[in-house]
């Protein structure tokens, strides 16, 4: 199973970096999509799927990416911009954390979905004060460069979800998971290593946000923090599977894929279609498409 | 300083006030007796306002008729959901527990369903209807007949769910199950027929909310969730399950709202209620945490 998931990311990543080459804007828009989920899926999984800790609010940071990176564009090289973009969103975690942490359960993930709109209103308001509806970006690097940075946040995010599970900070993160007070009872950190997971999931989220910005060349704030985007991570790893790292991968490529179909015909039908997927594989497939995959294995 | 004395500040601040404790007590009373933060508890009163706004304009059906309708109608759902999800939860413990887990994120998917099925039947515009919007004046006060009419309605269903639950037998039942689940059980409240009877009672309180709504607003398919985060407002400022102290929390929100807006400007509104969740869920955590736990 594991040569498998290897060879599976191996691949992604081969067709990420050869998609320009091909010079299809078509291939490279998909393959920007497909990086940008997983990308955003396995840094959810980073907080979320490891603790337990289930963040319906990751559009704060793609949102708070993106608007740092269109305050920066222009003034320095857009490389910068989006490291800024990622150290932005690192610190918002960073900032709002420690309390944001100290909910749980139902309340972690509305307070989290809160918080994400909260900022998306104060956001649209300071841009509607300065007179600014919408702004523009010109010079935008092409698509072959950004398509090969959302490749590498992927990439980054992937190895980051694997080093953190494989770890002594992840053991620390899953003893949270199964029982937070005997954690803490046996001597986890359990606020430091909480919060750490929480700057570690939102950094490359911010890099993504900036980078999609610098693709559509178009800032909007409602669209920034889209809260669509937040359900749509959640969807992508929950039906992935939340038990491994292939998990937000898999999820990824099907909605993906989905959204190809579906997306820019009948948009309803397209959320309709995620939402009644997430239903069903809470309901009756906990574990996900990771889980399927490896049950058909078992049974063979 | 003159406009925030006046009656007519006051007048908004209570219909919108009511509607809000309106809204938030289906929410408790689902919460307090099933333990389930339904976020899909905005999309009833779309489907209430759709409701309406329908039987309305096609039928010419006033929505005091619709009231009933449409209160049947989320009660049916209520149903559906009690049938369908909690009947196989108290049969199969594994997917209790899996549920409870991600109840909130499976609610939610609920609500993209329910918002886009709507958007698909009657596309996303926004809609409204009029009736009875002749401006009527009282001791300088100007309001229309139906924003009226919606203060009624909500502060009579409000009131009325507190003199059941404080005087009709079933009533004294609910709300011992909502106080101690395991003590209700054990001295014979039958508790299936308590929550079925609430989550219909909840949802049904919505409808009504939503038809009230239609009357004076603009309704699309993605009203709903604004309402949701304002029952979640109110319902923990005033202690989840605690009816009566949410319907007070409720008219204390419409003040604070109202007076807000006033004192800024409209484009500040949804900061407010944001505001006022993320301060609520921050400041209050343990508190929160403690009674969700016991459950």
């Amino acid at each position: 199973m594991k040569n498998v998931s290897i060879t599976l990311g191996l691949a992604l990543a081969a067709l990420g970096v050869a998609a320009p080459f091909t010079g299809s804007p078509y291939l490279m828009g998909i393959v920007f999509q497909l990086a940008m989920w997983i990308a955003l899926a396995q840094s959810w999984s980073m907080l979320s799927a490891t603790t337990g800790y289930l963040s319906l609010g990751h559009a704060v940071f793609y949102g708070v990416g993106a608007y740092v990176c269109v305050l920066l564009t222009g003034l320095i090289p857009f490389e910068f911009a989006l490291i800024a973009a990622a150290a932005a969103a690192a610190l918002f975690a960073a900032l709002v954390g420690m309390p944001v942490l100290r909910v749980r359960g139902p309340y972690f993930v509305i307070l989290t979905y809160g918080l994400s709109e909260l900022v998306r209103h104060i956001v649209m308001r300071i841009e509607s004060a300065l007179g600014s509806f919408g702004r523009m970006l010109f010079d935008v690097p092409p698509i072959e460069v950004l398509l090969w940075w959302m490749v590498g946040l992927a990439t980054l995010a992937t190895l980051g979800a694997f080093v953190i599970r494989h770890s002594r900070f992840g053991a620390g993160l899953a003893a949270i998971r199964e029982d937070e007070v005997a954690a803490e009872t046996v001597g986890v950190p359990v606020a430091r290593l909480k919060l750490l997971a929480f700057i570690a999931s939102a950094a490359i989220p911010g890099a993504v946000g900036g980078l999609a910005l610098l693709r559509t060349s178009y800032f909007e704030p409602a669209q920034a923090f889209d809260p669509v985007i937040s359900f749509t991570i959640v969807t992508m790893a929950l039906v992935g599977g939340t038990e491994t790292v292939r998990g937000p991968i898999l999820g990824a490529l099907g909605f993906t894929l989905l959204s190809e179909f579906l997306w820019s015909s009948l948009p309803q039908l397209y959320m309709i279609v995620l939402g009644l997927t997430l239903i069903t594989f809470i309901l009756f497939v906990p574990r996900g498409l990771s889980g399927l995959v490896d049950s058909i294995k078992g049974a063979r | 300083m003159d406009t925030l004395l006046s009656g007519q500040l006051l007048f908004a601040a209570l219909v919108s006030g009511s509607l809000y404790a309106l809204v938030a007590l289906g929410l408790n009373l689902v919460y307090g007796t099933l333990r389930l933060l339904n976020i899909a508890h905005g999309d009833l009163v779309m489907i209430g306002a759709y409701t309406a706004f329908w039987l309305f304009t096609l039928f010419a059906i006033p929505p005091l008729v619709s009231l009933v309708i449409a209160a049947a109608l989320c009660a049916l759902l209520g149903w559906a959901v009690y049938a369908g999800l909690f009947r196989r939860m108290l049969a199969k413990p594994d997917l209790a527990k899996r549920v409870e887990a991600n109840s909130l994120i499976l609610f939610y998917g609920i609500s993209v369903i329910l918002q886009n099925l709507a958007a698909l039947a009657f596309t996303s515009s926004s809609r409204g209807y009029q009736y009875l919007d002749t401006v009527l004046t009282w001791q300088g006060v100007s309001m229309t007949g139906n924003r009226l009419l919606s203060l009624g309605v909500a502060t009579t269903v409000c009131f009325g769910t507190l003199l059941f639950l404080r005087f009709h037998l079933f009533g004294w039942g609910l709300r011992a199950v909502i106080q101690r689940r395991e003590a209700a059980q054990v001295v014979g409240v039958n508790m299936n027929r308590i929550q079925l009877a609430t989550i219909c009672g909840g949802f049904a309180v919505a409808g009504i909310a939503g038809v009230l709504v239609s009357m004076t607003e603009q309704i699309t398919p993605f009203m709903g969730f604004p309402f949701t985060i304002v029952a979640f407002v109110v319902i923990i400022i005033g202690g989840l399950g605690n009816i009566g102290a949410g319907i007070l929390a409720g008219f204390c929100l419409g003040l604070v709202e109202t007076y807000g807006i006033a004192l800024t400007s409209p484009g500040y509104r949804s900061i407010l209620i944001y505001g006022l969740f993320v301060a609520v869920l921050l400041i209050r955590p343990e508190g929160i945490f403690t009674k969700a736990v016991r459950s």
